[in-house]
This record gives structure tokens, C-alpha cells and sequence, in this order.
């Protein structure tokens, strides 16, 4: 512990936590970059991490709506599922809008096209659904969007004829690369740079006037709509922003980059919890924090279908195998669910939070307030005391 | 107890588990095997939202299918014996990650062919998976007609799945036409006129009922449909629809699942309405479970059901045998795709073998092609595929590689509380077993 503390110190008296934070990410950020030039690495590890930036991306999204805006909502499986449903439908179908005269055939419509109609979509179709709901508040909202959720995938499901029911629907492909090898390295790079995109925008509006209203809204309502926060209008803004977020993400995953085709089965409740679950243990306060969290979630729920550990100094087991092979796969979500429990119980701001805070030096900041605080408190007794 | 004797039982357990491997190896002895293990992944959900229970018995099937082949001393290719392993990889039901784990098995642990998969969209999200790395696959239950139709050249449902002239993929489970088509084939001979379907409000009963209407209609037959949700528990006001009826209808044909069709049946049957002298009862096949149907359906004696999969009174002796391994590990009769799961792996080892190769894949395509091996299910061949390209006019597309017997009957009881393995197979002809094709309320067959 001394040597931490003085390894700290000596941190803070040269480059500081938040320039280290800085390199640090950056060279996360340089390892994502390089990953899918090693050779050693076979495509697997990169449709891994294709899924896992895609999950990143929906569960920082949540983190931004539940975490830093408070509207706790179980509809985001289905904005995704809006947008990759409305993607495949308008590519295989076009476009018909008898009452205004409007028909485009679908070969008029690129995949990127499509792509974009269905984050449209999803942003409307949160309009029409935030508008409705979130003068509502608290359990209302989550019991709404739950609702809204099951309603769409029950549609998705009985709707066979159009959407494929649960065969699923075939989205167009985004990218026609005939090199299976190439094509996954395209794939890769452009869910990454997706989730950087998503990232950055989410952190801007994190960071800006907006946040601050979220977060006063998040804190006290009406102690926000006092000061004059437009309450009803910055929950509605920020929750079209979240859908199509989600919305563009879904359409773009499931259009052959991360998954061949969507399934009613993705847009279930517990889908939607798992979402909740990797944000919740990275962080639902943090964006980077959930992203984090629901990548490594997604990586380790892989990684355990089988684990080799190679053995040191030439020892063997039973059978003269150099590699001790353990496979925990059936167990990986009871694993994932004591991991949860774990976190909710004894570390509510996720267990990446406190390296998150170390990095940026909000723990300084909070200890100093609580010190501040301690001192306030034992101030009027020492006052008190000194009166008497 | 105290931590002595705590600790002394710890240690004979240990003790007791060690010796299990060397029991398992017994069998093995007599052979002499290659260094290389041939690695086979199999496919199947073993966690939601996939159907677990499938899953556990595909899971099961693969690695009883594993086991007998190597007591008989593995797979032989030129002179040397391999042993066989089946990898299982969970799908979880989902095409994402069914995806996921096919390239996991394919990349990372390098099978040498693929079989199982449970749910039709996983089949068709990982059948480019399989096509890109070149692997031999026998897929042994998704349902889906495109599974096997998307392999020819001329669909123009989706871009053909092969680009090298090889189609890797190959189906012994039915297609959901092969099964929509027997109940109604069955009707249809059987001269009925007016048929009622009470059907389930769900993405199996709509499209289902929709096939089954539609072939009916084309011969002729009248047709209504009353819709019901899942779960209802009390259906009298629909079955007084139909008994205000003038003229009973010829039958009623249940396209409902697991309890809510028990509770129908059993209402219908009380309220006599159906199985009357006039009016054909046709239930769903959870109605083989005869157990559970006769403890909630006391009046449904003479209803007839549809059931996938060879019937246990046409089971040969390796049926048999797994079925008897099946019921020691799960108390229940085995089920079609745990049958399927257990001949797909006996169907790689037979086409590796006469092949001479456990990895040259085009040689492996073309012995499965070429496959005439009876197993649990029957006998097992392909009509179409490279060897034979051309489907005559009128052949469904889905016939590309896909295996044209698989059992689906129509069966029924005749006798109060009776076994499920005795009930009468009505339907088709050729599996008749009671030599009728339909046993009237109140005679014996």
C-alpha cells in the first residue's frame, strides 16, 4: 500500500493521472488499430471484437440515457432492432408512400441508404414514443418502454410474411469485399471507428450545457425545472439521440458486418438486461466505463466456452498433454451473473470506475470534498465547543 | 462430521473420480490409435434464448454418436484408425453468436467437419461461415426449406452460397414443407370437406396454419381458422361457435402447442365435438408424450397427431440401443433431433472413411453425396447435388442435398391411456402399422 501511495505521489508530482489516463488510452486505442495486422490472430478474435465494439456502443449509449440522464429505459434493443428491421426492410422492398405519391424501388436504395432511413426511423419513432412517455416518470418509463419492446418483437415475430419471423431477416450487405480475409479487416475497422464516432459525439453532448441540464435532471427534476431547465424537452432530445445511436448501430451490424441477419429472439428483455449488465459493471456513470465494460463482458463470455493453459516447466497432465484444457462455457453466465451481483452489491459505480477516476483525478476532487465535508461537520461542534 | 473424516471423504472422492477416465478408456484398448484426433464441431443451443432442452440432447447425442465410434475403433482411413471428438458450441439460438462459435470451432479449433444446429435461423446465418472455410457440414434439425435451397445456383431467394462449385452443406432433418404437407395429404385422402384450424397466434402457428390452409384449399376443402393466444385456459366460447354450427364440421385440426393444446383437446373431447363419428380430431405431436396427455387429456382417445421422426415401433436395433441409452440418461423417449445428431456424426465418419481423407473437403462433399448408410433414422442418401445437378420440373428446390425420407406420420390412439409407442401410425401408407388409415371413434383397428 506504501508503495502504491508513493508510486501515486510520484505520478502526480511529474506527468499527472489525467496525461497518463491519456497515453494509456491512447494506447489502447493504437492496440485496437494494430490487432487485426497480427497474423498470429486468427478472424475469430475479430468477429469477437467486432461483436464486442457493438455492444460497447449500446451499453455506453444506456449509460447516457440511464446513467447520465436517469430515464431508465428497456427500450434500446428495440431502437437497435428498429433500425436494423427498417434497413433490411426498405433495401429488399423500397419505398411506398401511397398518400404523398412516393414509391422507390429497391434498387434505387444502397445498403448506406438504407443504413441511414433506418437510424431515421429509430430517431422518430423515439420522438413519438419520448413524447408520449417521458412526462411520465421513474418506473413508468421503464414499464412503458418494456412494453414498447415486447410489442415490437411480438410484431417482428407474427409478422412473418414481411419480416421473416424468427428465421430472421437477411439485411442487404454493406460491404460486397469478395476476400473473406479482407473483408473481415474492413468490417473490423469500421465497427471500431463506429464506436469511437459514437463515443466522441455521446461525450460531447456529455460534457456540454446539455449534460449539465441531464445531470441536474437526473439529480432533482424539479429542482432543475425550478431553474428553468426545459425538463420535458432535454428527456425527449437526449432520448431520439440514444435511438439513433442504437438505431445506426443495429443497422449497420446486422447488414453482414457483425451478423448475417437479426432475429426477433435479440430484441427479448434479456437481451435488453444483458445491455444493462455489461453497464452496470463497467460503469453506468462513465461512457467510457460501460464500453469498456460490456466489451471485456463480451470478450471473457467467448473467451470461457474453453480455456487452455499452457503448462510451465514442462509439466504435463494425466494424459502427457503440455496444456491443462478447462471448459466453464455452461457456466459462463452463472459466472457473469455472480459478477453482477458482486458489482451491484459492494461496487454500485461498476468495477472499472476506480481506475476511472484514479485516471482523470476525480478522486482527488471527491476526496478533498469529503475532507471539506468532515471538517464543515466537525466545524460548528468546534465552535459550539469554543463558544461554551 | 468432523474435518478428519471431512477431509478423508474429500480424498476418496478424488480418488473415486480418477478412476472414472480409465474406465472410459477401456473400451478403447483393443484399438490402435493415430496420434491426430478428428475433431467434428457440432452445433447446438445450450443457453437462451435458445431451446435448451434441444440443445442438451443434441449435446448428448454427439458425444454418444463419439463414443461408439471409437469403440468400434474410430474412423479408418487408410489403415490407420483416428479417433473422433465432437466439439459442441453453444449458439445460444441466436445467428450472431451461432456465427461466432462456428468460427471459433472452424478457426480456432480446427474441425474437420460440422453437424447439428437446432434453430433455422442459426442454420442460415452460419452456412456462410461454413462455405467460406470450406467445411464439410450435416445439418440435423433446422426446418427452414432454404437451408437446403439456397445451395443451387438457379434460387433466386438469396446469391448462391457457393462460389468454388462445391456446396458444403447437407440437411437430414425435414423441411418445414415436408412437414406442413403430411397432416393435410392425410385429409385430403382421407375425402374430408369441411376443415376448422384452431390455431396458436404465435410466428409457428400463423405461417403453419397458412401452409396447411392453402394446400387444403387448392384440393377443394373448405377451410376456417379460429385464432387463440397462448396460455388461455378456457376455450368453451370458441368451441360453442362451433357446435352452434348446422352441419359439424369433417375435422378439426389443432395447430397449438404444450399445455394450451392439451387443455383444448380435452375441452373439445368433452363437449363432444371432436373425436366424434363425424368429426376428425388432429392434434399437435406434444400429444406423443403420452404420459402428459393422458393425465390432462382423459377424452382424447381416438385423436390423431402428426410426429417428425421414425415412430418407435419401426425403431432397428441401433434405434433401439440409443433410445435405451436416451431414456437411462433423460427418462423420455428419444427425440427426432437427438436421432439426427447422432447419424450426422456416423454420416462424417462413413463419408470421411470412403473418402480416404479427414481433410480433403471436396473429397468428403462428395462421398456424403454419394452416402448409402442405414442408421437410427433409416436409410440415408441424396438424390441431388454435384453428382446429380439436375432437379426435374417440379421438384422443390429445397431437394438440393437435402435427405428425401425423413419420418414425419400421422399417428393415433385407439385405446384409453395407451403408450404412445403403441398408437397406430394412420399415415402415410407405407408406414401404416395397423393397416388402416384412419380408425373410426369406438372400433379397433
Amino acid at each position: 500500500m506504501a508503495l502504491f501511495k508513493r508510486v501515486e505521489n510520484a505520478i502526480d508530482a511529474s506527468i499527472g493521472r489525467r496525461r497518463l489516463g491519456y497515453i494509456a488510452l491512447s494506447l489502447i486505442t493504437l492496440y485496437f488499430l494494430w490487432f487485426p495486422n497480427d497474423a498470429s490472430q486468427s478472424d475469430y478474435y475479430k468477429t469477437v471484437f467486432i461483436s464486442g465494439f457493438f455492444y460497447a456502443i449500446m451499453a455506453s449509449s444506456w449509460a447516457l440515457l440511464a446513467g447520465i440522464a436517469g430515464q431508465f429505459s428497456f427500450g434500446h434493443m428495440a431502437f437497435m432492432g428498429i433500425g436494423a428491421y427498417v434497413a433490411g426492410l426498405i433495401a429488399r422492398d423500397g419505398i411506398l408512400v401511397a398518400a404523398l405519391g412516393i414509391q422507390v424501388g429497391p434498387d434505387y436504395i444502397s445498403a448506406v441508404g438504407a443504413i441511414l432511413i433506418g437510424t431515421i426511423v429509430a430517431g422518430l419513432v423515439g420522438l413519438v414514443i419520448g413524447w408520449l412517455l417521458l412526462r411520465l416518470r421513474s418506473a413508468y418509463l421503464a414499464l412503458f418502454t418494456i412494453a414498447f419492446s415486447e410489442l415490437f418483437r411480438i410484431m417482428m415475430l407474427t409478422e412473418y410474411d414481411y419480416t421473416g419471423g424468427s428465421n430472421g431477416l437477411s439485411l442487404r450487405q454493406l460491404l460486397e469485399i469478395a476476400d473473406v480475409g479482407v473483408a473481415r479487416q474492413v468490417e473490423y475497422y469500421l465497427m471500431f471507428f463506429l464506436l469511437i464516432v459514437c463515443l466522441l459525439a455521446m461525450y460531447w453532448v456529455a460534457n456540454s450545457p446539455i449534460g449539465l441540464f441531464l445531470r441536474a435532471m437526473r439529480e432533482d427534476e424539479d429542482a432543475a425545472s425550478a431553474l428553468g431547465v426545459n425538463v420535458v424537452r432535454y428527456k425527449i432530445a437526449i432520448f431520439v439521440f440514444t435511438s439513433m445511436i442504437v438505431g445506426l448501430a443495429g443497422a449497420i451490424f446486422y447488414s453482414d458486418v457483425g451478423s448475417e441477419r437479426i432475429i426477433p429472439e435479440q430484441l427479448e428483455v434479456l437481451q435488453m438486461s444483458l445491455i444493462i449488465a455489461y453497464a452496470v459493471i463497467g460503469g453506468m456513470e462513465s461512457l467510457i466505463g460501460a464500453a469498456a465494460g460490456a466489451f471485456i463482458c463480451r470478450y471473457m463470455l467467448e473467451a470461457m466456452r474453453k480455456v487452455v493453459i499452457g503448462l510451465p516447466f514442462g509439466m504435463t497432465t494425466a494424459d502427457g498433454s503440455t496444456e491443462f484444457v478447462w471448459e466453464p462455457g455452461a457456466w459462463r453466465y452463472a459466472l457473469f451473473g455472480v459478477v453482477t451481483v458482486f458489482t451491484l452489491r459492494w461496487m454500485r459505480n461498476g468495477l472499472l470506475y476506480p481506475f476511472i477516476t484514479w485516471f482523470s483525478g476525480r478522486d482527488i476532487a471527491m476526496k478533498e470534498t469529503v475532507s471539506i465535508r468532515a471538517d464543515d461537520e466537525a466545524a460548528p461542534d468546534a465552535l459550539e465547543g469554543g463558544s461554551a | 462430521m468432523n474435518r478428519k473424516a471431512l477431509s478423508l471423504s474429500l480424498i476418496a472422492l478424488m480418488a473415486l473420480l480418477a478412476l472414472f477416465p480409465l474406465g472410459i478408456a477401456q473400451a478403447d484398448e483393443d484399438c490402435e490409435f493415430a496420434d491426430y484426433t478428428i475433431t467434428l464441431g457440432g452445433l447446438a443451443p445450450m443457453s437462451a434464448p435458445g431451446a435448451v432442452a434441444g440443445g442438451v440432447a443434441m449435446d448428448w447425442a454427439f458425444a454418444q454418436a463419439a463414443a461408439d465410434i471409437n469403440a468400434a475403433c474410430g474412423v479408418e482411413i487408410d489403415g490407420a484408425h483416428y479417433q473422433l471428438e465432437v466439439i459442441t458450441g453453444d449458439s445460444e439460438g441466436s445467428p450472431e453468436r451461432g456465427q461466432a462459435v462456428a468460427e471459433r470451432l472452424i478457426l480456432e479449433d480446427e474441425v474437420d467437419g460440422m453437424v447439428g444446429v437446432y434453430h433455422s435461423a442459426v442454420g442460415l446465418a452460419t452456412m456462410g461461415v461454413m462455405e467460406e472455410n470450406g467445411i464439410p457440414t450435416i445439418f440435423s434439425e433446422p426446418w427452414n426449406d432454404n437451408v437446403s435451397a439456397n445451395g443451387i445456383r438457379e434460387f433466386d431467394g438469396a446469391a448462391p452460397r457457393f462460389d468454388d462449385g462445391i456446396d458444403h452443406i447437407f440437411r437430414i432433418s425435414p423441411t418445414s414443407s415436408m412437414v406442413g404437407s403430411v397432416v393435410t395429404d392425410w385429409l385430403i385422402a382421407l375425402g374430408v370437406q369441411d376443415v376448422i384450424l384452431i390455431v396458436e397466434n404465435t410466428d409457428y402457428g400463423q405461417p403453419a396454419a397458412a401452409d396447411e390452409q392453402a394446400r387444403l384449399e387448392a384440393a377443394g376443402v373448405t377451410v376456417s381458422q379460429i385464432d387463440i393466444e397462448l396460455g388461455t385456459e378456457d376455450f368453451v366460447p370458441i368451441l360453442s361457435r362451433i357446435q352452434a354450427r348446422a352441419m359439424p364440421p369433417d375435422a378439426i385440426r389443432i395447430v397449438v402447442t404444450g399445455e394450451t393444446s392439451f387443455n383444448l383437446t380435452q375441452q373439445m373431447a368433452e363437449l363432444g365435438i371432436a373425436p366424434t363419428p363425424e368429426t376428425i380430431c388432429v392434434t399437435n405431436q406434444i400429444a406423443f408424450q403420452h404420459v402428459q396427455y393422458w393425465a390432462t387429456v382423459p377424452d382424447g382417445n381416438y385423436c390423431a397427431f402428426n410426429r417428425v421422426g421414425i415412430i418407435p415401433s419401426l425403431f432397428n436395433e441401433l434405434a433401439v440401443e440409443l433410445n435405451t441409452g436416451y431414456e437411462e440418461a433423460f427418462g423420455d423417449i428419444v427425440p427426432s433431433f437427438g436421432m439426427a445428431s447422432y447419424d450426422a456424426v456416423w454420416m462424417m465418419k462413413d463419408a470421411m472413411e470412403r473418402a480416404g481423407s479427414y481433410s480433403d473437403a471436396a473429397a468428403i462433399v462428395a462421398a456424403i453425396e454419394a452416402s448409402d448408410i442405414t442408421l437410427t433414422q433409416g436409410r440415408y442418401y441424396f438424390d441431388y447435388g454435384a453428382h446429380n445437378p439436375d432437379l426435374p420440373e417440379g421438384t422443390p428446390a429445397y431437394m438440393w442435398h437435402q435427405w428425401p425420407d425423413p419420418i414425419v406420420t400421422v399417428m393415433q390412439y385407439f385405446e384409453q391411456g395407451q403408450s404412445s409407442l403403441e398408437a397406430a401410425v394412420v399415415y402415410p401408407e407405407v408406414y401404416q402399422t395397423h393397416g388402416s388409415a384412419y380408425i373410426a371413434p369406438g372400433t379397433s383397428p
